[in-house]
Parts: C-alpha cells; sequence; structure tokens
C-alpha cells in the first residue's frame, strides 16, 4: 500500500479567506485551463496542467520533456512564445554540396530558439516547492494575458519563457504524494552497505497519512516545551542550562530492516544544487560538491544540457525557500571573479528593483551611484568587509550573495547559479521564497522577526514569530498547518507523541492569500528582468543601385608583362552592383552579453548576414556575413560611468590552459585560405553595416542578424 | 626439559591448478594465432571491429563477455569485452586493467592495439603460461572504440588524419550562428582528403621538383608557376566564402572528464557527452579497476599520471645542504646515473609530498619499462585538465597510462640521423619502405565555388597520424607487451620464510613474512587519500593443540636484541596493512601449545593483491 493520495482531495481548504485569490485571478482574461492556489499542486497535478496548458494555447505554448528523474518522471519546460514569430539562422542560410556521409546530428532550430529567452524553475530542492506554484502563477499570467494585456502580449510575442516547475519530481513527488520532506533528489543507492537499496526511510508511525515529528522525554534531549505555546519545542542552546523538563524530537520514522538505525537508507539522494561543475571541487582536489562528478544525477544533467542545446537563455531563476531574499552570484568564489559592470547590473538595476517589490529599502548607493565614492570611504570606517568596502556598499538583506564575504568562506560546492552565472554567462540568480514576517497579510507584526528564517542569532525572534503564526493558522487555517501532539508508543524509543508543524507547510508559503502575494510579486520581477532583455533590430536597411549591366559576359584576365589580355567567355545576362547596407541596432536595456559571458567559449559575437542567392551574388566588399561583437543595450549602466557591458568579445576566460596540450589545433585551416569574416568594430548598441555586391538577374537579398541572447530577425531588401 | 617442536609447513595454493591444455614451452612455437586468424594489417571500421569482438566473445565464451556500455550521440552501442578466465572467480572480483582505444575519433591506431590486446590474450591462453597466469588473476576491461561515431567515420570515409576527432555534438565553430554547416568533402571523389591550391601568381607555392609536392616559393623574385594554398578538400556550405570552417564535432572528449575540467578548455560541462558518460558511470561502478591503459596517435609518448606536484620548502631545492640523502642529487643527476646501466631509465622530475611518493616510485618503474618494451617511446607526465587518465588516477586511485601511438617515422626514415625527417627523407621513407603507397600526386578538379583546383601534395590518411597497414601489428604487439607487463606487476600476496621462535615455556613466537614482490602496491598512494582504498588484513587462527594467544595489535621484537627485525602482530580481529611494491612485512602471533600436534593458519587477503594462505603445524618430537 503506497501513501499515494491525490493532491487537492483531502487537503483542500474551504476558507473563505482564500476566495479572494480566485477572484483576483479570474479577473484578468478567461482561463482555459482554471489554475487555483488554495494548496500545492504536486508533481502529478502540475504535469497534467502543464500539458493542458499546451493543448489549450499552442500557438504560444511548447511542452518539452527534457529528461526523467530517476524513478522515470519526466521533467517538463513549458515553452511560452508566440510560436509564429522568430527565426533562426539556419532558417535563413541554404546550405549545399554536404558531406557525402550524411551524418545527420544537427536538428533545425525551433523559431523560439531566436529570441532572448528567460528561465524560470521551481523545486530543485524536493521540499521547497512554493517555487513550482511561481512558475504555475507564471504560465497563468503569460497564456491568460496574452491578447488580453498589452505588456504580456509584447513579451510573449518577443521573448521566450523557458518554465520548469519542478526540477526534481521525485524530490516533489515524495515530499507532498509520500509526506516524506526530501530535499534531494532519489537515488537507487544503498547509503548503509547493507545489500539493500533504500530499506529504511521515514515512516508514518500513527497511520495518519503524516510523517511529522515524534516528541519523547529524554535527560539528554536538546529541546524543553515553550512557556507560553506548550505545542512549540524550543531547542536549547548547547551547554544550556534548564529546570524545565528535557525533550528530544525527531522525525516520525522507526528502523525497518533491523541495523539499530533509524532512516539511514531512505530514497533521497543528492542535492542537485551541489551537483553543477562550477566550484564542484574543492580546494585539496577532492569532491566539494555532491554525486560521484558534477551533474551526475539525471535531474541535473537534464537542467545543463538544456541550457546548452538553448543557448538563448541570457536571464535565469532558480526558486527556492525559504527567507524571503535573492541569492544573487557568486556562493562558491569571492566576489573578484566578478565584473564591477556584470555587479552593476546585478545590484544597482536587477537589485535594487526587487527591494522595491518586497519593500525592502534601497541602499543609499544604489539610489545615487554618484556617492559611491564617498560611501567607500565612510564603509573604510565602520565594514569589516574588504569586498563591500571596495563595492561601496554592504549586500542588503533582501539581496545577497552566498559567499562568505567577512571570512572568505565559500556557501557550497557546485551551485546552479554560479554555474549558470560563470560558465554560461547568464543572469542567474536564485530567490529564496517565502518570509512568513511579511508574506502572511494580517499576520502581526513581530518585532525584529523580518527575516529570521535560519538565522540562529536571533531565537527570540523567531520563537515570538513561531507563536504568532501558530496563532494565526489557530484562526485563519483552522489550525491545519499543526499538527497536536498525541500519545503514541515508539517501537523503540517507547512513550511519547505525535505531532508538530506539518511538514508539507512548514517551510513553504501557506496556500491561498499569502501564496499568491509570494506568487504575484515575483512573477512581477521576472517579468520586469524579461524587459531587460536585449533586442536587436535591424534598421535603416538599403540596397542601392550603383551599376546596371544589361548583357554581362564571363571574362578572364590574364597578364604577360604589362599587357593584360582579356579573353570574354559566355554571356552571363542581367547584372547589378548594389551596396547594401543597414543598421543594426539592439533596442533592449542590456547587452547582448553579460561582461563574463563575452569571455566564454560557448559564446558568439552578434553576427549579420548579407544572404542572397548561391552562385549569383558575388561580394566585392564586406565578407557574407560580418561579426559585431557585443551589442551594448540601451539602458545606461548605473554606476559604471559608461554602457553596458563593453563593445566586443574579450578572448581567454580565467582558466588558461594548464599543462601538456598533445593535440594539435582544430582541422579548421586558415594558413593561406581566404581571411576570415569583416570585422565590424563600432562602440555602442548600433552597428552600421555595408556590403558591396554583384547580383546577377534579379536575385533577391537578404540581411539576416542573429546575436545568441538578442533574437534573430531577417529582413529582404529591395534594390532602390 | 624442554619438548621439541618440529615445524612443518603446508602451503595451500591460491589460483588455478588446471592443466594448461596445449601449453607451448618454446617460444618458436604455435601460440594460438589460428584459432582465431585474423589480418592485423588493415584498420576496420565499427561493423567490422564489433563482428570480431562478438566472435571472439562466442569462440572463448569462458574466458570473455561482451555488452554494451551505452550508446553514442548517434545511436551506435560501444562495446565492451571483459576478460578473465570465469573458472577461477568473477570479473569483478578480480583486479582489473582498463583499456580503450581511440576515444578521439581520427586516432583509431587505438582500436587495433586493445582489439590485438584483446586476441592475444583470448588466442594464447591456452598456449602460453604467461597470458594464462595474466587471463586467471586479473580482469581486462578492453573498450576498442570508445568514440564510436567519428571512429567509424574516420576509418570508413574520406577523411584528413585530424578530423573527426570530437563526438557528434552540434558546435557553432565559426561563430556564425549555424551549426555544423560547413564539413570536408572529399571533392575529387578519390577516396582521400588532401590539399587545395589554386593556381595563382600571387600565391606562396610551387611545385617540388619531383612534382609530388607543393613547396614555398623561397625566392620572391623567382619566376614558377605558383599555387595559392586554400586548404583541406571541402566546399563552401554556407555560402560564407570559407571552406570547411565548421566542421563536425563538438567538444574535446579527452577534456570532458572531471578531473581538472575547465570551461574553457572542456566547454560545455563536465561528462557532456554520452561516450564518455558511458565510459565513467562503467567505471564508477568498478571498484576493481587497478590501472587503466588509454590509446591515442600521435607521438611515441608515454603520459602517465603522476601526484601531484609539491614546491619544495624553501631551502630543500635539490642538491642543496638541507635536502636529504635522496634530494642530494638532482633528478637529472640521478638519472643519469642509471642510465649508464639502462638506457631506458626514467625518473619523473617532479617533487610530491611523502604520501605521494611511492606512486611516483611505481611509475617511475613501471614507465621506464614500458619506455624499453616500446622502444622509441619517451615517458612524460599526463595532463590534468579534464583527461579520461586524470580521473582514473585523480578520482579511482588507479595508475593511468595515456600511450601516444606511433608518430614521426624517424627512427627509420631520418637517415642522416639529425633527429628530424625532413621532406626529401619523407618521400624516400615513402619509396623505400612504403614501396610508393601512400601519397596523393597534386592533380587538377573542378570545383563548385573556385573553379579549377589543384589537389594533393600530401600523403593519404593512415601515414601520419595513424601508422601504415604495414606497421598495425608491431606497433600493437608491442603495446599490447607492456599492458600485460604492467598488469604482470600488479600486486600479489604471498607467505614468505615462517619462522618459530620459543618464548617461554610452552608458548611460542610464529611469524611469517608476508610480501608483495611486485611494482604495484596493493593499493595506492592515491587510493589511501581518497579513502578508497580496501586494506590488506591478516587473521590467523590456531586448531588442535595450537592456541593463538589474543594480544593487542603491536609492534613486537621477537628477539629483544635484535629490534631492528621486529614485527608486528596479528590481532584477534585481524591486522590491517597495506604492502607497497616490492615490499615484505612481518607478523607474528604468540601460539601456546597444549597437545601433541597442533596447526597455526594465517590467512591474507588483499583485494587487489588477491588471497594467500599458510598453515604451519608444530609438533612435539
Amino acid at each position: 500500500m503506497t501513501h499515494y493520495r491525490p493532491n487537492g482531495i483531502f487537503r483542500r481548504f474551504g476558507l473563505s479567506v482564500l476566495a479572494v485569490a480566485f477572484t483576483a485571478l479570474a479577473a484578468g482574461a478567461a482561463q482555459k485551463v482554471p489554475i487555483s492556489f488554495d494548496d500545492y499542486h504536486g508533481y502529478p497535478a502540475t504535469a497534467k496542467y502543464l500539458k493542458d496548458v499546451a493543448a489549450a494555447y499552442p500557438q504560444i505554448t511548447v511542452l518539452l520533456e527534457i529528461g526523467q528523474s530517476t524513478m522515470g518522471r519526466p521533467i517538463y519546460v513549458l515553452v511560452v512564445s508566440n510560436m509564429k514569430t522568430g527565426t533562426t539562422v539556419d532558417a535563413q542560410v541554404p546550405l549545399r554540396n554536404p558531406r557525402a556521409e550524411g551524418v545527420k546530428n544537427v536538428t533545425p532550430m525551433k523559431p523560439y530558439m531566436g529570441k532572448p529567452g528567460q528561465w524560470i524553475c521551481g523545486a530543485t530542492h524536493g521540499n521547497e516547492y512554493t517555487g513550482t506554484e511561481v512558475c504555475l502563477y507564471a504560465i497563468d499570467k503569460l497564456v491568460t494575458g496574452y491578447g488580453a494585456d498589452k505588456e504580456t502580449t509584447a513579451l510573449v510575442d518577443a521573448k521566450t519563457f523557458y518554465i520548469c516547475p519542478i526540477v526534481n519530481p521525485d524530490g516533489v513527488f515524495n515530499s507532498l504524494d509520500k509526506g516524506i520532506s526530501q530535499r534531494q533528489n532519489s537515488m537507487l543507492r544503498d547509503d548503509d552497505g547493507d545489500g539493500r537499496v533504500n530499506e529504511d526511510g521515514p515512516d508514518d508511525l500513527n497511520g495518519d497519512g503524516l510523517i511529522a515529528q515524534f516528541r519523547y522525554k529524554d535527560p539528554k534531549g536538546g529541546f524543553v516545551v515553550d512557556g507560553a505555546d506548550p505545542r512549540l519545542m524550543v531547542r536549547l542552546r548547547p551547554n544550556e542550562k534548564t529546570e524545565k523538563e528535557r525533550w528530544s524530537v525527531v522525525v516520525e520514522d522507526k528502523d525497518n530492516d533491523g541495523d539499530k538505525r533509524r532512516g539511514e537508507d531512505p530514497e533521497a539522494g543528492i542535492d542537485l544544487n551541489r551537483n553543477f561543475p562550477e566550484g564542484w571541487w574543492n580546494d585539496q582536489g577532492f569532491a566539494g560538491g555532491s554525486g560521484d562528478y558534477p551533474t551526475s544525477a539525471p535531474e541535473s544533467r537534464a537542467v545543463a544540457e538544456f541550457f546548452v542545446t538553448h543557448p538563448n537563455i541570457f536571464m535565469a531563476q532558480f526558486y527556492h525557500t525559504s527567507g524571503g531574499f535573492t541569492f544573487r552570484p557568486l556562493g562558491t568564489a569571492p566576489p573578484t571573479r566578478l565584473d564591477p559592470k556584470d555587479v552593476a547590473v546585478l545590484d544597482l538595476v536587477m537589485g535594487k528593483k526587487y527591494l522595491e517589490t518586497i519593500g525592502e529599502d534601497v541602499p543609499a548607493a544604489w539610489k545615487n551611484p554618484a556617492a559611491i565614492p564617498a560611501l567607500r570611504e565612510e564603509l573604510r570606517k565602520t565594514s569589516k568587509n574588504k569586498y563591500a568596502i571596495e563595492r561601496g556598499y554592504e549586500l542588503p538583506r533582501g539581496w545577497m550573495v552566498s559567499y562568505d564575504e567577512l571570512n572568505d568562506r565559500r556557501y557550497g560546492f557546485g551551485m546552479t547559479t554560479d554555474w549558470d552565472f560563470l560558465e554560461l554567462g547568464i543572469w542567474s540568480i536564485t530567490t529564496e521564497l517565502w518570509n512568513p514576517a511579511v508574506d502572511i497579510p494580517g499576520l502581526p507584526r513581530v518585532a525584529g522577526s523580518e527575516g529570521v528564517e535560519g538565522d540562529d542569532e536571533r531565537p527570540e525572534a523567531r520563537y515570538a514569530l513561531d507563536r504568532a503564526l501558530l496563532k494565526f493558522q489557530d484562526e485563519k487555517y483552522g489550525g491545519k498547518l499543526f499538527l497536536n501532539w498525541k500519545p503514541f508508543k515508539h517501537p523503540e524509543l517507547g512513550e511519547g507523541e505525535i505531532g508538530g508543524w506539518i511538514p508539507r507547510y512548514s517551510s513553504n508559503a501557506w496556500p491561498g492569500e499569502p501564496l499568491v502575494g509570494v506568487c504575484d510579486k515575483h512573477y512581477r520581477f521576472e517579468m520586469f528582468r524579461a524587459g531587460l532583455l536585449p533586442d536587436v533590430v535591424i534598421g535603416e536597411a538599403k540596397a542601392r543601385l550603383l551599376y546596371t549591366s544589361e548583357n554581362a559576359r564571363e571574362a578572364t584576365a590574364v597578364a604577360a608583362g604589362s599587357e593584360v589580355r582579356i579573353k570574354k567567355g559566355g554571356a552571363k545576362g542581367k547584372y547589378r552592383i548594389v551596396e547594401v547596407t543597414a543598421v543594426v541596432e539592439n533596442k533592449g536595456p542590456l547587452a547582448t552579453h553579460t561582461a563574463r559571458g563575452s569571455t566564454l567559449r560557448g559564446n558568439r559575437e552578434d553576427v549579420v548576414w548579407l544572404v542572397g542567392e548561391r552562385g549569383k551574388v558575388t561580394f566585392l566588399q564586406g565578407t557574407p556575413y560580418q561579426r559585431l561583437g557585443v551589442l551594448d543595450g540601451a539602458m545606461r549602466i548605473p554606476g559604471t560611468g559608461g554602457g553596458g557591458a563593453g563593445g566586443g568579445m574579450r578572448s581567454g576566460g580565467p582558466g588558461a590552459p594548464t599543462e601538456e596540450s598533445m593535440t594539435p589545433p582544430p582541422q579548421f585551416q586558415r594558413r593561406g585560405g581566404p581571411p576570415g569574416p569583416t570585422q565590424v568594430r563600432q562602440g555602442g548598441a548600433r552597428r552600421e553595416v555595408r556590403w558591396l555586391v554583384a547580383v546577377e538577374g534579379d536575385s533577391p537579398l537578404k540581411i539576416v542578424v542573429s546575436s545568441q541572447k538578442g533574437g534573430t530577425k531577417s529582413e529582404t531588401v529591395k534594390v532602390q | 626439559m624442554k619438548t621439541k617442536w618440529a615445524i612443518i609447513l603446508t602451503v595451500l595454493l591460491a589460483g588455478s591448478l588446471v592443466a594448461q591444455s596445449k601449453l607451448q614451452t618454446n617460444p618458436g612455437g604455435y601460440h594460438g594465432e589460428l584459432d582465431y586468424p585474423m589480418s592485423w594489417k588493415r584498420y576496420y571500421g565499427y561493423d567490422e571491429w564489433t563482428k570480431i569482438m562478438r566472435e571472439l566473445q562466442k569462440k572463448y565464451p569462458q574466458l570473455a563477455d561482451i555488452q554494451s556500455i551505452g550508446k553514442s550521440r548517434m545511436g551506435r552501442d560501444q562495446l565492451l569485452l571483459t576478460i578473465t578466465a570465469k573458472a577461477t572467480g568473477k570479473p569483478e572480483d578480480k583486479r582489473a586493467m582498463w583499456v580503450d582505444g581511440a576515444i578521439h575519433g581520427n586516432e583509431v591506431n587505438g582500436i587495433t592495439c586493445s582489439l590485438y590486446l584483446a586476441w592475444y590474450l583470448l588466442t594464447r591462453y591456452e598456449y602460453d603460461p604467461f597470458a594464462h597466469e595474466l587471463v586467471d588473476s586479473t580482469t581486462f576491461y578492453v573498450l576498442p572504440g570508445l568514440n564510436v561515431d567519428a571512429n567509424d567515420s574516420y576509418v570508413s570515409f574520406p577523411n584528413t588524419e585530424n578530423n573527426p576527432r570530437e563526438p557528434y555534438r552540434p558546435t557553432d565553430d565559426d561563430g556564425d550562428g549555424l551549426f555544423d554547416e560547413d564539413q570536408t568533402e572529399d571533392v575529387d571523389g578519390d577516396g582521400e582528403l588532401s590539399m587545395m591550391y589554386i593556381e595563382d601568381p600571387a600565391g606562396e607555392s610551387k611545385l617540388s621538383p619531383d612534382k609530388r609536392r607543393f613547396v614555398r616559393v623561397a625566392d620572391p623574385r623567382e619566376e614558377v608557376r605558383r599555387f595559392r594554398r586554400v586548404g583541406a578538400e571541402g566546399f563552401d556550405n554556407d555560402g560564407d566564402g570559407l571552406i570547411n570552417e565548421d566542421d563536425i564535432g563538438g567538444p574535446d572528449p579527452n577534456r570532458n572528464f572531471p578531473y581538472g575540467w575547465s570551461v574553457a578548455e572542456g566547454y560545455p560541462y563536465p561528462m557532456s557527452e554520452a561516450e564518455t558518460r558511458n565510459v565513467l558511470e562503467f567505471q564508477l561502478r568498478r571498484s576493481n579497476i587497478f590501472a587503466s591503459f588509454h590509446y591515442h596517435n600521435t607521438g611515441r609518448l608515454i603520459m602517465f599520471q603522476a601526484p601531484p606536484a609539491l614546491r619544495p620548502p624553501a631551502g630543500q631545492t635539490p642538491g642543496s645542504a638541507q635536502a636529504g640523502p635522496r634530494m642530494q642529487q638532482t633528478v637529472q643527476q640521478r638519472l643519469e646515473e642509471l642510465r649508464k646501466t639502462d638506457k631506458y631509465a626514467y625518473l619523473a622530475d617532479r617533487q610530491v609530498a611523502p604520501e605521494y611518493q611511492h606512486d611516483l616510485d611505481v611509475q617511475n618503474e613501471i614507465v621506464s619499462a614500458g619506455a624499453r618494451i616500446l622502444k622509441d617511446y619517451t615517458p612524460t607526465i599526463g595532463g590534468l585538465s579534464g583527461q579520461a587518465h586524470a580521473a582514473t588516477y585523480y578520482m579511482f586511485g588507479a595508475y593511468s597510462y595515456l600511450i601516444e601511438l606511433w608518430g614521426d617515422p624517424a627512427f627509420e626514415a631520418d637517415v642522416d640521423g639529425d633527429g628530424e625527417v625532413s621532406d626529401e627523407e619523407f618521400m624516400k621513407w615513402i619509396d623505400l619502405e612504403l614501396m610508393g603507397d601512400g601519397w596523393v600526386l597534386p592533380h587538377k578538379a573542378k570545383h563548385p565555388d573556385l573553379g579549377e583546383v589543384w589537389i594533393g601534395g600530401t600523403s593519404r590518411k593512415h601515414i601520419g597520424r595513424t601508422p601504415p597497414a604495414r606497421y598495425i601489428e608491431t606497433e600493437a604487439l608491442r603495446n599490447a607487451n607492456f599492458v600485460m607487463y604492467a598488469a604482470g606487476q600488479f600486486p600479489k600476496v604471498e607467505f614468505g620464510e615462517v619462522k618459530v621462535t620459543p618464548a617461554t615455556d610452552d608458548l611460542f613466537w610464529v611469524e611469517v613474512e608476508v610480501k608483495n614482490d611486485k611494482a604495484y602496491p596493493t593499493s595506492s598512494d592515491r587510493a589511501v587519500a581518497l579513502k578508497r582504498a580496501v586494506m590488506d588484513k591478516i587473521t590467523v587462527s590456531g586448531a588442535g593443540g595450537a592456541a593463538v594467544v589474543e594480544l593487542p595489535k603491536a609492534v613486537t621484537a621477537v628477539d629483544a636484541l635484535n629490534r631492528a627485525a621486529s614485527s608486528e602482530t596479528v590481532s584477534a580481529k585481524g591486522t590491517e596493512f597495506r604492502l607497497k611494491g616490492h615490499e615484505t612485512k612481518k607478523f607474528c602471533v604468540l601460539v601456546r601449545m597444549s597437545g601433541a600436534e597442533g596447526t597455526v593458519e594465517f590467512t591474507v587477503k588483499s583485494k587487489m593483491g588477491g588471497t594467500a594462505l599458510r598453515k604451519i603445524t608444530l609438533k612435539a618430537e
């Protein structure tokens, strides 16, 4: 008998307070696929919703399965973008004379891959499914807003959203459908080396469908009962003395395999957010991150492969819980790995907006970048953080890095956000959703409790908040978020009680109004970020006729001393000499690469092609495709004294080749061959491009501009 | 009066006692090659080499298993042979040698070398005591083609000697937004991918006097028919005015492994390719892999993995007064000394931490022997930037070797002995040693983008990077020998001398030597550092009138006057230890004799070094 229980049947809240959420949602356009946020969806309902949306909105969505979890559950990404707009270079440039071997390793690109992309995902950690709900909320807003709301329509037409509500299907399934809170993925691994796999995980001892806590009196226990609310357990500090009775609190669990240990071989596998390549090894050359090697888990590999095969992704959000703040890069390395231009975009553009979104104070330096030198001098006196002094500001609680700047210690190894930012050049962030102290409308304010989540320094505020939350759920949630302690005789630990915060709700945004509020705030912030994406366009495209010949002939010229003999060949018909000019411009706020990204091997310059009929167009000046470098954005990046991420691709990342390289350079042989493509060297967001071509007959000409992260556009030019 | 005790040693032989049915003692005899005859004078495409593998397995089912470790990007199975005598134990229970060939698609010499090893071991098993012993005691995992898609293409289709090299992940090499859109093509359809030239009065090349090569025009005033080099044969597929600028092939598979991986060299991410991931996943599940060989072309190098380099503490540079006796000479001085008696001797010029010194010593010994077996190969320390052999040593603690097979035929073609092969010497080599085989003469051809072109002036495919057919077997035989030599040096735990010393009254010290006469230790220093090493263990039991007195594990001097000859007591639960290469350890127990006769039985179990038993019978006279 499994613990499978369809979501929303046992757990639906029939509370009036939640009706608000319904109405708010229904106020927009009609929902072809209704969705509500009165409880978490979990894996099966999320998968169904995604399929339903993809079926109902084929013009603007497509559902992709990017991989499967260990237990065989598909990992879905819903692509939201107008499927009728957008183009890619391979659709515009015809190829001929293919190699006879005919290897079919390249699949045609999808039109949506020719638009700037934004990745939004939830539940990399299985028990942090608030992010899943934000993803579903975003999908709902995008599909229902398309055609109804002007801004949404523009975004869906011009950008591509890759939304992956559940990165870790097994973790979410176990957390919500089996009631076993599971941060990690699932692995078929014999953790305790007894020859059996996953034979001893947590257990629902009293058969109430929940895996809660078991507390029992224990002279060596580390907890006492709270004086104000006896349902709460208060953890003693190390060596703290107490007159009260001591308790131990453990997960509801028993020894399933008779080895005198509980929960030593659960289905839980590894932390996926420690399984990515960047900073996975420790400084001594041994594994620091999780798994046997970076991307060893099927889920992390699916994500890595998706990013690499969708190089148009330029924004990324990895939702986690909880705390109500955002980790911007970096966590595995000191800030010296960041380019100051990237930092300015992260903090003064995105960070500022995020703080405004969650209602926190914006640092003075961000409001007035001109004051940074003076603020830096101030910090020299007050701060011990050398990196903060260098920047000119401390990072605020709502927008921080996980790297421990004070002690120069990394937070972890192999995290997604650092990988995305440092190795792919993507504006990636991790938002820790849910700050109960501020995200619950109507919750009485508890002094000093903002951001108290996970803060071991302020236990008093934490318990004060817990008391307030307990009281609030008594009144507004009918007490359904907390399981009152009930006596239970544990087969190994003896008499005690089962109860406590129900894990389902204990570290995720509470369903209903609080959840909708969290979703909406973060949806709006991500749409703000989508609006920052570059947008490379072709302007002022002209084809000016310089010369026409109605009956051109082939000719050869042979030099003999000072005499050149011209031999005329066959007739070629009409010929025209045409000058093609255009302005390529990035109209989006941000440059087409991050400063970091412009140094990376997987990224390319923006390019522009002039495509004509093969054999009928001869390029006299300017090569068929021209390299444009990196186009700056339209936005003036505050605090950098200039434009965006700079004009060109910079070669060489920080990791220069170390030892031997017995391999010759790649096959591509330029030596003695024709020179490479024309390099257009102009700064800023605009590039004036030019070709001089000889065109046979009325062969058409087409300009194709392609930016890896700024989109691909094509425009046919008429000869004037 | 003390009772006199006679000691009778009963030796239990571990391992196979099965008679070798067709044993040949004469090196001139028949060693089974024709039991499965095959030609070593050619290269095999995917269908052929996998057919050979299947047939070999079918012919020798008692010695070989075949399996696919996974599929390549284009869906080909990566077939692996597991070779070991099943009668003496399961493959996973024996220490193993991993051998892979051709991680780089074009380096197909590795396929023939690894296939040859498999064939050699299987066909000779019944005839050759050395092969027999190896196949009994050791498992060989042999993956002839690792990068199967590119391997097959290289053998079966016209290619330059440099391509295809990588797995087939679509990649935009030229940054134009298109993926693998401009590949090489055999323009003239002659089955070879040679070099294209265009006649051009401003060109930098001319035909050589023998009209077989294009050579540079040395004197710019020379009036001669000139040519401009275009590059390898191919068309401008995408119309960008460039030819072959975005050939097939993604990341370098030998920069794709996790250890030392960097995004600059290894983009997109570690283990991104199915072909390499399948290998690592297989290896992760085999904790018995003790050493590995990885075949590449070209350069005649033995690139072995050495332990991490250590910067010597200040004032302890080699030769300085503070340095220990070992350091009194520089590596170069010591090497010169060694080479007076062995011209193949090698010493790595690297300082390592004491806990890694044995690994370095072992590698020096193994690759010195390798240099001798392979003759014209040079040992050198391998790279640490995502190579397969970096992962095997640094992640698994397995001793690893990357062999750069073949290379410049200097040993034969360099007739003036200047250490280099000039163009003239090379052509002479083609004429005299290859009987003219292997050259593309310059000739005219039509090109759809360029008009009239000249193609040729280069060697054919299997000349430079991979050896011409006639050299394949020599290369394969020597390399198989090196692998077998290395496997033959895998640790073997054995008992040596036994000594019984009366202690007092009815108590006797029984001392045994446990030794490993091979070059390799029972686990590498790196495996110890990784905590992957499984320690060797000695246990003891007494029977009959002999009872083992329980003592805690400690160093004991049986002869109080000779503490240098001390040994370690075997504790009741057994004593754990590690045997280095060429090391002997002594263990002792205190035995109480009560009856007329008793036995003491020692057992040593070593994951990599096998099991040994020694039974000692004590009799009262």
